[in-house]
């Protein structure tokens, strides 16, 4: 895992982010980087501006100072001589194309097949012919073990199916980065394995990936950083066996412990 | 438009929209008295009661007041009962919003809890205490932001009685335009003065349900 | 008095074709109004007086505008056509609050799938939010047109010749009141029921995507 880091292509930038909801500054001065082919997973308490660091990153949400690029592109604004300014809606669009997300609920179109999920953005964003659209649903659903649900509604799967349709139609359009909000926290304990095992293939081929997870084991495992955040702060990092075995700040050794003690 | 026209009408329209909110809230309360008893009757475990009032509910609902109103200042002459055209209006209207006003209160009685009747019933309260007692009350209130939508829905409503003479706002502007041919602007001001009524009543609708915090109940959409 | 049945089916015929149009034109402008409050900050307010405007007027004052007081603005309407675009217009205001509470009721985290996967607002709208929204309109807008079908008895009063107006014909002429009343009663209330199964019927059909047939989520 620590080979992978040997090259060190930054895909990630993030400097000095800060996001403000109304008064309430949820995320404050936060810096970032994620190199290609790692897998950070991002942890803290509930409410702590997980989600919205992830959001922020993709420009699901704007942000007030800082920056976030990604593969080298600020997202979300245009630097003009005059100072920055909010890009065009197509402009964020494009940007977009290198990121993939995963919601903690899916999100995925209830009216639509399974394979109709999967194919929308390849024909309406990318423009491809419906059969080729379909060739490429295909493989991917088959990459997530759900070939048999092409025709389903979404309705008739399982969570944890659904899940891996939602990563599907995600891995469809061929981003150069996956986010994961939760991806796992609204499925019953069953089904999480599933979805962990998707992930992890992903991982080892090679996908560069941002989780926010509560599944410490599978951070653990297939990490290769550690994210902690805390009330907006991004307040340790390091390699996971670091941040698990030896962490350093009281507030990470806390969070560990309080983690630790509610599974008994 | 005529400006010193409206201005001048708006005396007699005044006296109209009086005559219609007269209308409107007596149908109103006969047929919360009416809808409470149909409620009830269409809960009741005596099978004919409850088909009875089914049917009156369903009937009512899907005949447009316009023909009822017909019906009523028509037919009630038919077998003998004179009908003046205000009796003949109230009682229409009253016929109507009952039916609606027992689907509403169907909805509340059952959004309260069946435990409560039981802990009256082990303390020997009788039903029609009960009734009176503990269950109206609450109900009442649960579904105001239910009946003051009824409310507006009659107001606009009891315009249709001016088909048969009575003079309420609607057959106040009428006659207005007959003796005046402005239709424009007579016909704006009353509007206006409906929506103003209506306003009225849906600003305190809306702060009625904050204060109930929208408790769910049948009646119109 | 049978001879009189082709007067009343004529009178039905007029009724079920106006409140067809009227529904068509107020589904049009509700949609219409919702879209450009969501969309035109500037014109938001304008919508807002038309939807509470609308709702809080009688259907028949509204029809006495557009039949007796546009002519003296131009405008001059024949009473089927004033009697649609009235009925159609003012069911629009509250077409227009069914459409908002159909969109509402989308997750929000489905347009948000759709944005992080590059579709532009235009296909997020006609891709992922119209699609849905008969299912989730269905029984409230059924609730609507059947409040519409009543209403389009008003219409006899500006002499459309619709159900009501060509029955209340047959009673001046036959001097019968009791049973040609109680066939006009009779069939609202049948054009009523019907259209309220048709509504549960389609309703089932429309939302057999949404029926679960197997276990597993907790949520969503
Ligand atoms: N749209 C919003 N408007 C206002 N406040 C918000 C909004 N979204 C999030 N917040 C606030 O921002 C803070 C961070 O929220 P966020 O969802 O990023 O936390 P999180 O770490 O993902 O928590 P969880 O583990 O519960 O998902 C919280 O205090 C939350 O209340
Ligand atoms: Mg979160």
């Amino acid at each position: 895992m620590f080979m992978k880091i040997q090259n060190m292509e930054t895909v990630i930038e993030i400097e000095g982010l800060t996001k403000r909801f109304g008064q309430a500054t949820v995320l404050s001065d936060i810096d970032l980087r994620v190199y290609a082919s790692e897998v950070v997973c991002l942890i803290g308490p509930s409410g702590s501006g997980k989600s919205t660091l992830l959001r922020c990153i993709n420009f699901l949400e704007s942000y007030e100072e800082g920056s976030v690029k990604v593969l080298g592109r600020l997202m979300g604004f245009e630097e003009t001589p005059g100072g920055r300014r909010r890009a065009s809606e197509r402009v964020v669009r494009a940007s977009r194309l290198a990121l993939g997300m995963v919601f903690q609920q899916f999100n995925l179109w209830p009216h639509l097949t399974v394979l109709d999920n999967v194919t929308e953005a390849l024909r309406s964003v990318k423009g491809l012919p419906r059969a080729e659209a379909e060739d490429i649903g295909r493989a991917m659903l088959a990459k997530v073990g759900l070939s048999e649900k092409v025709r389903s509604h979404p309705a008739s799967l399982s969570g944890g199916q659904q899940q891996r349709v939602a990563i599907a139609r995600a891995l469809a359009m061929a981003p150069k980065i996956m986010l994961f909000d939760e991806p796992t926290s609204a499925l019953d304990p069953e089904l999480v394995g599933g979805v962990l095992e998707v992930m992890r293939d992903l991982a080892a081929e090679g996908m560069t990936m941002v989780v926010v997870t509560h599944e410490m084991g599978f951070a653990a495992e297939v990490a290769d950083r550690v994210v902690f955040l805390e009330a907006g702060r991004l307040v340790e990092q390091g390699l996971a066996e670091q941040i698990f075995q030896s962490p350093e700040s009281p507030r990470l050794k806390a969070f560990l412990k309080s983690w630790n003690d509610r599974r008994g | 438009m005529d400006l010193g026209l409206i201005i001048g009408s708006l005396p007699a329209l005044a006296r109209g929209a009086a005559m219609t909110l007269f209308v409107s809230l007596t149908a109103i309360a006969l047929g919360l008295v009416l809808g409470m008893l149909l409620s009830f009757a269409r809960m009741s475990e005596n099978r004919w009661l409850s088909a009875a009032a089914r049917f009156y509910i369903s009937a009512l609902r899907g005949i447009p007041i316009l023909v009822l109103l017909l019906m009523v200042f028509y037919l009630l002459p038919a077998v003998g009962l004179e009908a003046p055209p205000l009796v003949a209006a109230i009682a229409a209207l009253t016929l109507n919003t009952a039916a609606f006003q027992a689907e509403i209160y169907r909805g509340g009685f059952a959004v309260i809890p069946p435990g409560q009747i039981e802990a009256a019933r082990v303390l020997g309260l009788g039903e029609t205490r009960i009734k009176t007692r503990i269950l109206i009350p609450q109900v009442i209130w649960l579904v105001t932001p239910a009946l003051v939508n009824e409310i507006i829905v009659l107001l606009k409503n009891s315009s249709l009685v001016s088909v048969i003479a009575v003079t309420e706002l609607m057959r106040v502007s009428q006659q207005l335009v007959s003796k005046t041919y402005k239709p424009t602007e007579v016909y704006l001001a009353a509007c206006l003065l409906y929506v103003l009524m209506n306003l009225c009543l849906s600003a305190l609708g809306s702060r009625l349900r904050r204060r109930i915090g929208g408790a769910s109940a049948g009646g119109r959409p | 008095m049978a001879g009189y049945a082709p007067v009343v089916l004529h009178g039905l015929w007029v009724t079920i074709a106006i409140c067809a149009a009227s529904t068509l034109l107020g589904l049009a402008a509700g949609l219409a109004v919702e879209l450009t409050r969501q969309h035109v900050r500037s014109l938001r307010v304008l919508c807002r007086v038309y939807v509470e405007g609308l709702r809080g007027a009688p259907i028949l004052i509204l029809l006495f505008l557009l039949y007796y007081a546009a002519p003296g603005l131009g405008l001059v309407l024949d009473p089927e056509t004033a009697g649609v675009i009235g009925l159609g217009l003012y069911n629009g205001a509250y077409f227009a609050e069914i459409f908002r509470a159909g969109f509402e009721s989308i997750p929000k985290g489905q347009v948000e799938a759709a944005s992080s996967l590059g579709l532009s607002p235009l296909r997020i709208l006609t891709r992922v939010k119209l699609p849905q929204m008969p299912a989730l309109i269905l029984p409230p807008a059924v609730n609507q047109v059947i409040i519409l079908i009543k209403d389009s008895a008003v219409l006899s009063i500006i002499t459309v010749p619709e159900l009501t107006k060509e029955t209340s014909k047959i009673i001046n002429e036959t001097f019968a009141i009791a049973e040609p009343l109680l066939v006009l009663a009779l069939l609202y209330w049948a054009l009523v029921e019907g259209v309220s199964q048709l509504g549960l019927k389609s309703e089932r059909r429309l939302t057999r995507y949404l029926k679960r047939t197997e276990e597993g989520t907790r949520c969503s």
